[in-house]
């Protein structure tokens, strides 16, 4: 590889590594980078492949330097930490909690009692909804499938 | 003595050159401004207290935003203008506080290190 192409390939390192910081900061560490790759070799005369291979090992591995934006004290940015909404929101609704929904609804026009019932085992496997929320569900399918029980007794007994 | 160059030492000193690197800068910006590529050489002089010359430019770029430094691009005559750097008032404060702490923690680890040495001996 010759010099030019020692250099470029640098670089092109650097930018990769630096994709996670903002934009006006990428380029203005490009350009800084660049500029003492440049007062490097002027400094050592040469453009040689070993002198630009000295001035590279100097300056460090890209990734090196992009770790070092980081403040050291403070927690790793925000962007490495994954949003706890993402893994657990409200509006995370999933297959399982779809075909609970579907099971408790529809279910139990077409599927009366076993239906609400398959539908409470999705409702209860379901990890986005509290075990509050679960409760609730259970309650109100068990109040709906005793009503007509409820209900005929109540008629054989007048 | 067994030789041992800041820069081959093992993981604490990876932290602790970490931490102190930024009071190395605004101590060799203390008497005179200077630029980047300078700053370097300084502290590379110094024995090894920067190991990726790189790195000091997210430095840079964190004593700025923390407006401990301000900066200035002149002309220069080999090569495109340069920036410069200098103390600010914050800059020196801090570069004050962190001399007399590191000067109490410095003899507090001597100490305890010569006691130590002493007891083994």
């Amino acid at each position: 590889m010759d010099a030019e192409a020692l250099v470029n390939d640098y670089l092109g390192r650097l930018d990769a590594a630096a994709g996670s910081l903002p934009a006006s900061r990428r380029a203005e560490l490009a350009g800084e980078v660049r500029q003492h790759i440049e007062m490097a070799l002027t400094e050592a005369g040469g453009r040689d492949e070993v002198t630009v291979r000295n001035v590279l090992d100097r300056l460090g591995p890209p990734d090196e330097i992009v770790d070092a934006e980081r403040d050291p004290d403070e927690k790793p940015p925000a962007w490495t930490i994954p949003m706890p909404g993402a893994v657990a929101g409200r509006s995370g609704w999933g297959g399982t909690e779809i075909v609970a929904v579907l099971l408790l609804t529809v279910g139990a026009v077409f599927l009366p009692i076993i239906g609400p019932l398959l539908g409470l085992i999705f409702v209860w496997a379901s990890t986005q909804w509290t075990p509050r929320q679960k409760s609730i569900a259970t309650a109100i399918v068990v109040v709906l499938a005793m009503l007509p029980v409820i209900l005929l007794l109540g008629v054989r007994a007048m | 003595m067994r030789g041992m160059v800041l820069g081959e030492a093992r993981k604490p000193f990876t932290e602790l050159r970490r931490g102190v690197a930024e009071y190395c800068v605004l101590a060799v910006l203390r008497d005179a401004e200077s630029y980047a590529f300078d700053i370097v050489r300084v502290l590379a002089q110094a024995g090894g207290l920067v190991t990726s010359e790189g790195t000091i430019y997210p430095l840079l770029a964190r004593l700025r935003r923390d407006n401990l430094v301000t900066t200035s691009w002149r002309e220069s005559d080999a090569g495109p203008p340069r920036r410069y750097y200098r103390l600010t008032r914050e800059g020196q404060a801090a570069l004050e506080t962190f001399v007399a702490d590191w000067t109490s923690f410095r003899d507090a680890v001597d100490a305890v290190l010569i006691g130590f040495n002493e007891g083994v001996a």
